[in-house]
């Protein structure tokens, strides 16, 4: 057991080292989420209370970033916003995640043959269909307006948009599984549809999605970023990256660049750090893909083998 | 031959798909909290004035009966008013979807001359210092939330440098725009030889035009890269290397394999951004037909969210429709 | 170390391709590498076709690739050269290298259908070749292509350039292939498993097509198949590799009559009809495969003979009988 956890830890040096991007990703990753658990610790200020007498400060040693219009100090802030932008972008993630993967299943493991559910498999197909020709910002805006605006409905939003992905790769997986021989021996074998899609389907067409979770976690950060600088998403004073760049907006123009630009780079970064961890899961998950990796890890190794080896090489005849 | 029957089948299910967009953007916009009455006449406004409003607007049917006389009104080309302008929704959307589409034109133009010359030079030499940069702008560039881009790049282009003119809508207050004939700005001072206007114009495009023009450069770099990637591994590939075929040519073929991808991507940039570009438009006070959506949204107006809804739906459906020609010519396996 | 001559030249003849101690590695995940291919000689006479059979997984595709150094990835050339007319083309720059895949060597590969271009004709693709190697211009490239579909006996020619190649069968692309492979009149070919997954007849007019081709021109070619019966009745000589060694070396009859190597004897034994035969050698493949780093035969873990001393250490390709190469310490008798 221990060996074999040592030779992992081996691995994952190893793969650091030729891919420094895929470390500096799931640094990024945790590091934001440890900000969002540890904020209060971190964070000199209060998040959400504004000192008046301290408008617009530019960074210095008391405020790393510098404060707000109102007083309110960036640093604090861009520390706390995590807690809202990662929670809204993971639940949403996850709930299209696992509705649009289930749906899609379900469509794809029915969408041949006869019979009703096959029609009702159809009809969720086109309405995907419609739901995607929409503009997805507007959309999401309108979605927001009308369940009324708060952090719960920023999530269902999220979801809602989202699902569709999820669904077709899943659709489209599943189309191509069920063909397999293993789908057949499972039917034969008197196992009913749900058993054999769930136990034995599902499993075999999850990799996709998983790589596109975490992309989505990133895509999903931007959204509601973008809904709340419309003013649809989180509301002010709640620290959140999005509405913190909506209320430095008015200062960026007349020069005061700070309480707009440190949370929109924080945004960016975290952002970067889930689309690096979501591109080392598809390297991982792809064979192809992973052969290059492998390539380059050897072609490393034997670099630093060559740099070892050539005093003792010199002494040869 | 073969070209016409593959467009009439597509035409058959645009149809009732515009149907279902606007069905459920009409529900969507209607089940937002918010009397449209009561917003339009004010907080003074008296209940009988209020009732009576409501009453030719049409809000006291049941959402049925209302749904039914918009579709009446749709097909003679009534979109309906903007209770905000005050005016037809079609002449608004006729004026600011110019202006969202001359926008949207020219960041993606720019995006795809990134994209794809960054994406073609990683190609043909995979351990080259562009490749290193392409790579980690395809990383990048779809990380950076766009109104910030843009906000960043006001600031150093506006704030700091001077070299633009201030962030506010297409043209400066003081030229006097061309009279509109295309609606595109650019197109109209060029046939109207009105030079002042253009340079005007287009040091207004500069900023947001770069804005989507990098961040949209990301994810066509990226599929030109993966694509490229995918196909140079690809069996064919291989064989074109056996067969002594120099590695340009083997690109090159690559490439007009990899065309029909690249092509999506942007097909559906293009559909995304007249809607996705809003943002862009807000700080750039555009004043295009997204930003006029997005207020529409905001404040329970119903017809301009309508009537931009099922304005960018057609855009979309034509973009691929257009696409699906492109398809046709370059790959022989379709329609046969 | 290696044998002092390469195995089995017959006399009198040059080589047309000599491959001397090639060794390639792959890496593996946890930092050891995997030899594909083992130390391996082999030399190839001018207007001979020398078969080379083995399982799936023994390194023949592996081993085509690497002649012309294109090792596929992440695999690398750990040792050994390749003498193609005076030049080792291991240690040839890329670009002379380029020039002479296609036109001076070039490979029939399988599935013919993936690896032509979709997106051109067969025609084009044909000419493309031939105006990359041989410097033609478009209208005399034409014709050079549409005489090489011709000799490979494509029926109404004219009509088949303009085809693509999602419209044609698997005989006829593998056809096509063939032509392409043939155009330049390459002084040496490999053919990769080039005849699997046709039917029976159409494998054996392809079959014949190529060996008539190959001799006309006095080409060498090396033969990789996995069915024994057509390498018996297509080629002169013909090795058995196994997990990257050749194991047995012999031409085409001697191989098949009396076989030497207890590998072969069971290979042959699993395509014989002759219950004896096959009972006394078929039996489940369970021994763990070996990846080359114990010190004695590769074969040892699966042979019924094996002694301690096989375990113990490698034995090395030695000359049986005249022209008779095996790879074992206790070779088999003479039949």
């Amino acid at each position: 057991m221990v060996p074999q956890f040592s030779a992992l830890l081996r691995s994952v040096g190893h793969v650091a080292r030729v891919r420094p991007r895929f470390a500096i990703g799931y640094g990024i990753v945790v590091a934001t989420l440890l900000a969002a658990l540890l904020a209060p610790l971190v964070a000199p200020y209060s998040p959400i209370e504004a000192n008046p007498a301290q408008f617009l400060q530019s960074p210095d040693w008391h405020h790393l970033f510098g404060t707000d219009a109102v007083g309110m100090d960036v640093f604090s802030r861009t520390v706390y916003a995590p807690r809202i932008d990662l929670t809204i972008a993971i639940a949403g993630t996850l709930i299209s995640a696992v509705v649009g993967s289930v749906i899609g299943a379900l469509v794809g493991y029915y969408s041949s043959g006869r019979g009703v559910r096959v029609w009702l498999a159809y009809g969720v197909m086109r309405a995907a269909d419609v739901l995607q020709a929409f503009p997805v910002f507007v959309f999401a805006i309108a979605l927001v307006a009308s369940l009324g605006q708060s952090i719960q409905t920023v999530v269902l939003a999220i979801a809602f948009v989202n699902a569709p992905i999820y669904l077709r790769l899943m659709r489209s997986q599943v189309i191509s599984i069920r063909e397999m021989r293993y789908v057949e021996a499972s039917l034969v074998a008197g196992l009913s549809d749900m058993r054999t899609i769930f136990r034995h389907i599902v499993p075999n067409a999850i990799g996709p999605v998983l790589a596109q979770l975490s992309v989505n976690v990133g895509w999903a950060i931007l959204l509601t970023a973008g809904l709340s600088f419309v003013g649809a998403g989180v509301r002010a004073p709640a620290p959140e990256w999005g509405s913190m760049i909506a209320m430095g907006f008015q200062n960026v123009v007349t020069g005061q660049w700070w309480p707009s630009v440190f949370p929109g780079l924080a945004l960016a970064v975290s952002v970067f750090g889930f689309s690096l961890v979501g591109l080392s899961i598809e390297v991982f998950a792809d064979p192809v893909k992973r052969r290059g990796l492998l390539r380059d890890m050897e072609t490393a190794r034997k670099a630093n083998g060559a740099r070892a080896t050539r005093t003792v090489a010199g002494v040869g005849p | 031959m073969n070209l016409l029957l593959f467009i009439g089948r597509r035409l058959l299910f645009i149809a009732p798909q515009l149907l279902g967009i606007v069905l459920v953007s009409f529900m969507l916009v209607k089940s937002i909290p918010g009397d449209p009455a009561v917003l339009m006449l004010g907080p003074t406004a008296t209940p009988e004035a209020i009732a009576s409003l409501r009453n030719s607007l049409g809000l006291d049917y049941s959402l049925p009966v209302q749904f039914w006389i918009y579709l009446q009104h749709l097909a003679l080309g009534d979109l309906g008013t903007s209770w905000q302008t005050t005016r037809p929704v079609l002449e608004d959307l006729l004026q600011r979807f110019p202006a969202t589409l001359e926008l949207v034109t020219l960041g993606l133009l720019t995006a795809v001359v990134i994209g794809i010359s960054l994406g073609l030079a990683s190609a043909f030499n995979r351990h080259g210092v562009l490749a290193r940069i392409a790579d980690f702008y395809g990383l990048g560039a779809g990380s950076l939330p766009d109104f910030w881009l843009a906000l960043v790049l006001i600031f150093v282009f506006y704030t700091l440098l001077q070299w633009v003119p201030a962030p506010l809508g297409r043209i400066d207050i003081a030229v006097i725009p061309p009279n509109p004939i295309t609606g595109f700005l650019t197109v109209d001072c060029l046939l109207t030889g009105n030079w002042e206007a253009l340079r005007s114009a287009l040091g207004h495009l500069l900023l947001p035009v770069m804005t989507l023009g990098l961040i949209n450069a990301g994810p066509i770099l990226k599929m030109t890269q993966s694509t490229m990637e995918k196909i140079l591994q690809s069996d064919f590939s291989h064989y074109q290397v056996l067969c002594g075929i120099p590695h340009r040519m083997v690109v090159r073929h690559a490439l007009h394999n990899a065309l029909p991808s690249v092509v999506t991507i942007i097909s559906v940039l293009y559909g995304y951004l007249i809607g996705g570009a809003v943002l862009v438009e807000i700080v750039f006070s555009w004043g295009g037909a997204g930003q006029y959506a997005v207020q529409g949204v905001l404040n329970s107006d119903l017809y301009p969210v309508l009537g931009f809804v099922l304005f960018s739906a057609i855009f979309s459906l034509f973009v691929y429709l257009f696409v699906d020609i492109i398809y046709f010519t370059i790959d022989p396996r379709i329609g046969h | 170390m290696h044998a002092p001559v390469a195995p089995g030249l017959l006399p009198g003849r040059a080589a047309a391709l000599k491959i001397t101690g090639l060794r390639v590695e792959f890496p593996t995940i946890t930092g050891q590498s995997k030899v594909v291919v083992r130390d391996l000689d082999l030399a190839i006479g001018a207007g001979e076709i020398v078969g080379l059979v083995g399982e799936s997984g023994a390194g023949k595709t592996t081993l085509t690739r690497s002649i012309l150094n294109l090792t596929p990835t992440p695999g690398r050339i750990a040792a050994g050269s390749v003498c193609f007319g005076g030049l080792d083309l291991l240690r040839l720059p890329e670009r002379d290298l380029q020039r002479m895949r296609g036109r001076d060597l070039s490979v029939v590969v399988p599935n013919p259908r993936g690896e032509l271009n979709p997106l051109l004709t067969v025609g084009k693709q044909i000419v493309n070749i031939a105006r990359v190697h041989l410097n033609l211009d478009g209208k005399a490239a034409q014709v050079v292509a549409l005489d090489m579909l011709r000799a490979v006996q494509i029926p109404d020619p004219e009509r088949r350039m303009k085809a693509y190649p999602h419209e044609l069968s698997g005989g006829m692309a593998q056809r096509v292939v063939i032509a392409i492979a043939l155009v330049c009149s390459p002084r040496f070919i490999i053919s990769d498993d080039a005849t699997s997954g046709l039917d029976v007849t159409v494998q054996a007019q392809i079959l014949a097509l190529l060996r008539q081709l190959v001799r006309e021109r006095d080409s060498a070619m090396l033969f990789i198949t996995r069915d024994v019966g057509i390498a018996a009745h297509f080629c002169d000589r013909v090795a058995v590799i196994y997990q990257g060694e050749i194991m047995e070396l012999a031409p085409c009859e001697a191989l098949f009559l009396s076989p030497r190597h207890p590998y072969t004897a069971m290979l042959l034994a699993a395509f014989s009809h002759n219950p004896r035969l096959r009972r006394g050698w078929s039996g489940p493949d369970t021994a763990p495969r070996q990846d080359g780093t114990q010190p004695g035969c590769v074969y040892a873990g699966r042979c019924p003979r094996a002694q301690p001393l096989c375990v113990g250490s490698k034995p090395v390709l030695g000359e049986v009988t005249p022209g008779h190469w095996a790879r074992c310490y206790f070779p088999l008798e003479t039949a």
